[in-house]
């Protein structure tokens, strides 16, 4: 089996870093490591009970493959429900800290991120695919 | 239209889906409701969260009326929603909108959403906002 990294964006809608998760997510599962990372869907690996509706698939995936969490806020939400059912995360990207390292790129709101927001989920996804370059090299 | 405000607010939950289109419509009718049709009355909340059993989230939500969107039959937000807070007012699947509306074909494109998709969204958007109503009216009538 050709090996994949599973990418865990929290995707919370009511944040601004729920939005850039989001996206660097797709940036990085289209664009940057299209043959190389797979995603993976927060709410749906994270569900207890869900198992019976057929949920169960997502976490198997992270208990066979690496696993990077994208996380939008302190919560921590993808990291905790990865740790929780799969085992340790292989990465955390953590999105304030890329707001707090560059506040010349203001983002203009949760429901669209505008041209500084967009090349700020840019600068995410590259630091997350690098974590995928990474972790094909270490295995 | 932006509907009157009011003090008791709608929450309106959709499902986090990024894999595929579906999700898309679920988040940007969720937007347009909070933002524009349902302004003042309905209000969002993450999913993560609630799946995580964030107490003050889940205390909220029991407190109020839940509107489930979900993008795919796995419905994670109404399961969840039942899973962690026991109740879902009103539910919606984005792929409904879809199938109603054959002549509008939702782009794949997640991140920007495309035209066609917008207009689904405002479509189902326009259907929650007036569950939102609905839903307000029963409350105030003590259901």
């Amino acid at each position: 089996m050709r090996k994949k990294v599973g990418i865990i964006a929290c995707s919370g809608e009511e944040l601004l870093g729920g939005t850039l998760s989001r996206a660097a997510a797709r940036i990085v599962v289209e664009k940057l490591r299209p043959q190389a990372t797979i995603i993976l869907c927060e709410p749906l690996f994270a569900a207890g009970g869900l198992e019976r509706h057929g949920g169960q698939g997502e976490r198997n995936f992270a208990k066979e493959h690496p696993t990077i969490t994208i996380e939008g806020c302190e919560e921590e939400c993808a990291k905790i429900a990865v740790e929780k059912y799969s085992g340790p995360a292989a990465a955390t990207i953590r999105v304030d800290e890329f707001l707090k390292a560059h506040p010349e790129l203001i983002p203009r709101s949760r429901e669209d991120l505008g041209k500084d927001g967009m090349k700020l989920a840019e600068i995410i996804a590259e630091e997350t695919a690098k974590k995928v370059d990474e972790l094909f090299i270490s295995e | 239209m932006v509907r009157e405000m009011s003090k008791e607010k709608v929450y309106i939950i959709p499902c986090s889906g990024i894999g595929k289109v579906f999700g898309s419509i679920g988040r940007e009718t969720a937007y347009i409701v909070i933002n524009e049709l349902a302004k003042g009355k309905s209000a969002l909340e993450c999913l993560p969260l609630i799946v995580k059993g964030k107490k003050e989230v889940i205390d909220r939500l029991k407190l109020n009326k839940v509107i489930a969107i979900d993008g795919c039959p796995l419905k994670c937000s109404y399961n969840n929603l039942m899973e962690n807070v026991g109740k879902v007012d009103a539910q919606f699947m984005t792929t409904d909108i879809v199938k109603e509306n054959r002549d509008l074909r939702p782009e794949p494109s997640i991140f920007p959403i495309g035209e066609q998709t917008k207009k689904l969204s405002k479509k189902l958007a326009e259907k929650v906002a007036q569950k939102v109503d609905d839903l307000l009216k029963q409350k105030e009538e003590g259901e």
